[in-house]
């Protein structure tokens, strides 16, 4: 039992890592989602979950999932 | 990367901007005429006429200064002011290749007599889209965002023209 605690411990430490705040990084999500047409004013936060791959949180409240397939820049809303 | 080059291409525009700012100075000739007509009342000094008038008459005015001209783009150079500007971040350049793509795509069909898209509707989507750019530079590069915005109507003209844009692609 205290083995499943420290992995699920280790797992949202990992996690809060990830959750990162350049604001350069920011800026470009932002531009990106502006640049889709899609409704945010600004990011406020994001989170990275792989290599170009973002969960970006916006001003508005709108969240949406930032990322690049086949050499495209997708933006879906979450 | 290819395609990436496209993109810096299609912001390049490959020629000198063929347009001349407006904010140019006009010429100055016909305003000078009235300065110089007050000098012979000025020979015949009246007792409250100001003398500095008459010396400012006599004093040929400096020539204006040149018009602001942006600088002729070079392709090469262009590629590394935008790879060395931090204007715009990697997912942003990555986003806006995607779009001059679409639109060189739309472009190469228009060449190829498919109907729609017409000029008339190219148009906008290229303003749009040169909008995009020009307001993503103009707070954090500026004479990238000139030269970019100088270079609006060479841009158009090879998009517009099959031969130009086939050297590009």
């Amino acid at each position: 039992m205290g083995r499943i605690a420290l992995v699920v411990s280790a797992a949202f430490a990992a996690a809060a890592a990830l959750a990162a705040d350049d604001p350069k990084q920011r800026q470009d999500l932002t531009a990106v989602i502006a640049l889709h047409g899609k409704p945010c004013g600004e990011v406020v936060s994001y989170v990275v979950q792989g290599e170009n791959d973002f969960l970006a949180t916006c001003k508005d409240g709108n969240r949406y999932r930032v990322y690049v397939k086949d050499g495209r820049v997708v933006v879906e809303k979450r | 990367m290819t395609r990436h080059a496209l993109v810096l291409v299609f912001l390049a525009g490959a020629c000198a901007p063929a347009t001349t700012p407006t904010y140019a100075p006009a010429p100055s000739a016909p305003s000078r005429p009235p300065a110089v007509t007050t000098a012979p009342k000025a020979t015949a000094p009246q007792p409250g006429a100001p003398p500095k008038t008459i010396a400012k008459a006599a004093v040929p005015a400096p020539a204006p200064a040149p018009a602001h001209r942006a600088a002729p783009l070079d392709l090469k150079s262009l590629e590394q002011r935008l790879k060395a500007s931090d204007a715009i971040g990697v997912l942003t350049k990555l986003s806006l290749k995607n779009q001059v793509d679409d639109l060189v795509g739309r472009f190469k069909s228009y060449h190829q007599g498919q109907r729609p898209p017409t000029l008339t509707e190219l148009r906008p989507a290229f303003e749009l889209l040169l909008m995009k750019v020009l307001s993503l530079l103009q707070d954090h590069d500026t004479a990238l965002a000139n030269d970019i915005n100088a270079s609006r109507e060479a841009i158009w003209g090879v998009l517009t023209d099959p031969q130009k844009l086939a050297q590009f692609t």
